[in-house]
């Protein structure tokens, strides 16, 4: 997919960490060149005005990686939301992101409803809102209606309010409709490219885009130097929208495979495919999934999406964008259920299948860990985690090289664990105590059993761990030196008290049903030329 | 091995090779004085070195020049003993005596760059007529004076600096990356230039300066008598033979409950064997699980300690002073039943994948545009092969016996465009597990498949992480190498080693 490197906005967006995510930070980031013509303050008793957004303002409290008992210092957020019912808002998912506290503000800041989250999709960076109770001033606010897909060329309304309650108002236009990931990396959607100037406004974390007094779409970055911004397109919003009015969010779907792009000459000649033609070589196809189920192979070659061609770069001709990456076919207009034509050619032959939709199946190793606390658990002084994608980039900003290496290889190579397990159980560290004399220095192993129990997750560690072991002693089958680790269980049992004593808040929290799903498991390589779907 | 390279992986303070000196600064000569001790310091030289360093990037290449000084000295008969740093990927050795503007000619006779040790010779050794040769002594005590002499940075002259040992340890030797032996850490001021020179205490060598600390004051480190001793001793019979390992990694025994369950009394004795190494000297010797309890009739401490001679050794230290083919004993427990294995000591399977190769011509194979390399310590590094699928099988190379099914792990390094490979990106630092269709096991093997076998239509390679394999339409290959090996310069398809 393209990516936005230089866009300065964008950039700190993409990290997810609240370090670099601040508003404050955010407003420098929207400082403007002084003359904006495009931008316009719209006094109150302007007919222009639209009386559909309002202040969203977030308390953050994300959770440390490596003490998951502890959450780190909470942070505000403030960005706008738009009105689409009475009693819905939509806002950007990146917005509300391990949210503890939220709250609906006016304009003037002078009245506020508490809110809650009704949906939230990660991946599409989209979040539906709800007052928690009585709307209140939200009942006097009119509600906008969702727009049709625009037309590059077209004029986009982007809005923000100034610290005083006065509304800004920024026309820009729609230079370009490509795929972006706005939030999560790896997983793109159609989106707006705006070219216009903004200027740095309070609370402009995520910004609303109407065009013809209709919502458009979410702002979810700017680049102040290039003047260009990025707009979730409307076809992501209505997906997403019709799917959490249902009740049940079950998210945008997938396909299950991974391609690879058939620029390479050498390799169209080895497949057999025309020098002039397109294609998407399948190299992997996983297992269970929509794809599988349609009959998918590795080896196929994808050559049309419901009669849509694909070219050798996994570009269609969209009827109106132009060229887009397949994976738009997917993720956009389609729903969980929905069916597609696949024209895959197979050792020479053309080949139909039909794949029915499905959301992914959650992954051994979650991408991401918002708004669900990390699992631990505690025995004598060893801290078990489940391994989680947030746990090793909390490694730093090198964290693919200095993230533990057994770690790492466990998240790109799910397929070699995922057989006897539901996720990697792994002892994260020592806490030194007297019962752990001799293993302080342990880290970073992953967990195959305890007291002859298979481990498929921290519940299943946590259950062998609770029974008492014959000699009083704890087994705990490790997948790497030293092998098997012995623990006292008495004793254990008197340090773990002892933590408790000195202020650990709780020795254990097992891992929840996860109520959204998760992300399909990224089939990588490292580098092009896979495009994941 | 295991537990060198554990130790390397933990270090917190790099080592530094003292051994390129910028171009030292003219000074003004001054008469030279007798002294008493004039005779030892004449035996003390200053060796200039210029080198040709292989260029891994592009194999083919011949490499770039430079060169550096470092310090050495007669220990016997026309046999100069330096460090191997200072030598190594040399092209000229020039030898320069104390008060003499010659530069007389040398050439090794003996390099170990494991223990980073290297005898010299004089092309012509009349020069060093009548001059002493330095005695090896023993080992210095703790907090005992020792003078260290050579040629480091700061003039032309010879320099002695004077300090106590302030430690003797078991730790790395940066050189060769994997190695960790004896040494003694002195604060005598160890600079670059001073790399191979001898630290003496009274008139008797007891070390070879060669590695100092950027990140803390007066750490310079020595190599003592023991390993200078083992390599004068391993070379007697004509070769240098290498270091020997047990080839096994253990886990201390602190833990009571671990004690506890394996059986064990609380007496702080014995280790857990954690994994063997395949096809190492212990394989089929020792299992996993034992608990090595002495060696050469040593207990072993709970740490992995020994005592001898009323001195704290880490239990590696009865291999490090034995060689290949000598017998160590091992008593072990096993399943509750005490054991004594006779081990009959062997270098580790070969693992140029963990030290650094010096003076050697980089290997490759160039294939219609695909260079191929052996993966190495030095390829990794000039390719900056550090993804996670390379780095897991380099760290599994030795313990989980990959090396049986492939002696050497090729890789993908390079991929030149031309009519063939113009798209093939996301390619380079692709591991290779097949040539049409079977496993290769070398680079030689690859050779085989590719130049000494009839290729079909597609010549395919496949690999271990990259989705799709590589097809090369085989009848355009020469043409294309013709090109392209014109363009690069490239004088031949292949290097395989001698």
């Amino acid at each position: 997919m393209k990516s936005f490197v230089s866009f300065v906005f964008a950039s700190s967006f993409f990290t997810g960490s609240l370090v670099a995510d601040t508003p404050e930070e955010h407003a420098k980031a929207l400082l403007a060149p002084k003359e904006v013509p495009a931008t316009e303050l719209v006094g109150a008793a302007s007919t222009e005005i639209l009386d559909s957004f309002v202040r969203v303002n977030a308390t953050i409290q994300t959770f440390n990686a490596g003490q998951p008992w502890q959450r780190n210092s909470p942070q505000r957020r403030s960005g706008l939301g738009t009105l689409i019912s009475p009693t819905e808002i939509l806002t950007a998912a990146e917005m509300v992101a391990n949210q503890t506290y939220l709250e609906l503000e006016s304009a003037d800041s002078s009245q506020s409803v508490q809110a809650e989250v009704v949906a939230i999709d990660y991946k599409a960076n989209l979040a539906l809102l709800s007052p928690v109770g009585e709307p209140g001033f939200l009942s006097e606010k009119t509600p906008l209606e969702l727009g049709e897909p625009a037309s590059i060329g077209d004029s986009v309304d982007v809005w923000q309010f100034e610290n005083n309650g006065t509304t800004l108002k920024t026309t820009a236009t729609i230079r370009a409709v490509d795929t972006s990931a706005t939030f999560l990396s790896g997983y793109s959607f159609l989106t707006y490219i705006l070219k216009g100037s903004m200027q740095s406004a309070s609370s402009s974390f995520t910004l609303p885009a109407t065009r013809d007094g209709k919502l458009l779409g979410v702002l979810t970055s700017y680049d102040s130097e290039d003047q260009i911004s990025e707009i979730i397109a409307p076809e992501i919003v209505a997906t997403f929208l019709k799917d959490a009015r249902d009740g049940d969010y079950e998210g945008f779907p997938s396909l299950g495979c991974a391609t690879q792009r058939t620029e390479d000459k050498s390799f169209r000649e080895f497949l057999n495919l025309s020098p002039d033609g397109g294609g998407l070589y399948i190299s992997k196809v996983k297992d269970d999934s929509p794809a599988s189920k349609a009959g998918l192979q590795e080896g196929d070659v994808l050559l049309a999406i419901d009669g849509k061609e694909i070219d050798r770069r996994g570009f269609f001709d969209h009827p109106s964008y132009g060229p887009l990456t397949w994976t738009v076919l997917i993720r956009s207009d389609k729903s969980v259920g929905d069916t597609l034509n696949l024209r895959v050619l197979r050792e020479g032959e053309f080949v139909e299948l039909t794949a029915t939709l499905e959301a992914p199946a959650p992954p051994l190793v979650p991408r991401h860990i918002n708004d669900s606390p990390p699992p631990f658990l505690i025995k004598g002084g060893m801290v078990f985690q489940e391994l989680s994608r947030a746990y090793l980039q909390a490694y730093g900003d090198k964290w693919t090289t200095r993230a533990p290496l057994t770690l790492m290889y466990a998240m790109e190579n799910p397929e070699k664990y995922e057989e006897s397990r539901d996720s990697i159980v792994f002892l994260a560290r020592v806490l030194p105590n007297p019962a752990t004399i001799g293993y302080d220095r342990l880290s970073a192993i992953i967990v195959n059993g305890a007291n002859g129990q298979p481990v498929r997750n921290l519940t299943d560690l946590n259950n062998a761990l609770s029974s008492s072991p014959e000699n009083g002693i704890h087994t705990i089958e490790l997948d790497d030196v030293p092998g098997t680790l012995y623990l006292d269980a008495a004793i254990s049992d008197q340090v773990d008290q002892q933590f408790l004593q000195q202020g650990l808040p709780t020795l254990s929290r097992l891992p929840e049903v996860p109520e959204t799903p998760e992300d399909a498991p990224v089939i990588q390589p490292t580098e092009e030329p896979n495009s994941g779907e | 091995m295991l537990k060198q390279l554990a130790i390397l992986a933990t270090l917190q303070l790099t080592p530094t090779l003292a051994q390129l000196a910028p171009p030292a600064e003219p000074v003004a000569a001054t008469p030279a004085k007798p002294t008493p001790a004039a005779t030892l310091f004449d035996s003390v030289f200053r060796i200039e070195v210029a080198t040709q360093n292989p260029d891994y990037r592009t194999p083919w290449n011949a490499g770039g020049f430079s060169g550096g000084n470092g310090t050495g000295f007669l220990i016997g008969p026309n046999q100069i003993l330096t460090n191997a740093h200072v030598v190594s990927n040399s092209r000229r050795i020039l030898v320069t005596q104390r008060n003499s503007a010659r530069k007389l000619p040398a050439t090794i006779t003996h390099i170990a760059h494991d223990c980073d040790l290297a005898l010299i010779s004089l092309d012509d050794p009349a020069p060093l007529a009548g001059l002493i040769h330095l005695p090896i002594g023993g080992m210095p005590e703790l907090d005992s004076e020792v003078r260290a002499i050579g040629y480091p940075v700061g003039g032309d002259r010879l320099s002695v600096t004077r300090g106590i040992v302030s430690r003797i340890d078991f730790r790395a030797y940066a050189h060769s990356r994997a190695d960790s032996h004896l040494i003694i850490q002195v604060d005598a001021a160890i600079n670059p230039g001073n790399s191979g020179g001898p630290a003496i205490q009274g008139d008797k060598v007891i070390g070879v300066a060669f590695q100092g600390l950027t990140q803390a004051d007066n750490t310079g480190y020595i190599i003592p008598t023991p390993v200078i001793n083992r390599f004068l001793t391993d070379i007697k019979d004509g070769q240098y033979d290498k270091y020997v390992d047990l080839g096994v990694g253990t886990f201390p025994l602190f833990n009571p409950a671990m004690r506890k369950a394996l059986g064990l009394p609380d007496n702080d004795k014995g280790v857990l064997v954690t994994n063997i190494i395949p096809e190492g000297p212990c394989d089929g010797f020792i299992e996993k699980n034992d608990i090595l309890l002495a060696i050469d009739g040593s207990e072993i401490d709970s740490a992995g300690n020994i005592i001898v001679d009323g001195e704290t050794l880490v239990l590696h230290e009865i291999v490090e002073r034995k060689f290949a083919g000598d017998i160590v004993t091992l008593d072990v427990l096993r399943d509750g039943s005490q054991q004594t294995a006779e081990i009959t000591l062997k270098p580790l399977p070969g693992a140029p994948i963990y030290t650094i190769l010096y003076g050697e011509r980089p290997e490759y194979i160039f294939y219609g545009g695909l260079v191929i390399q052996p993966l190495t310590l030095n390829s990794m590094s000039a390719h900056r092969l550090s993804d996670v699928t390379t780095r897991h099988l380099t760290a599994n190379y030795l313990d989980k016996g990959i090396f049986k099914d492939r002696p050497e792990i090729l890789v993908l390094t390079r991929v030149e465009s031309d009519e063939l490979t113009a798209n093939m990106t996301g390619f380079s630092g692709a591991i290779i597990n097949t040539i049409n269709g079977e496993k290769v096991l070398d680079l030689k093997h690859a050779y085989k498949l590719l130049y000494e076998t009839e290729q079909p239509e597609f010549t395919v390679l496949e690999f271990e992480d990259r989705g799709r394999p590589l097809a090369i339409p085989s009848g355009k290959v020469e043409s294309v190498n013709e090109r392209l090996m014109q363009t690069n310069n490239i004088p031949s398809h292949h290097y395989l080693g001698e």
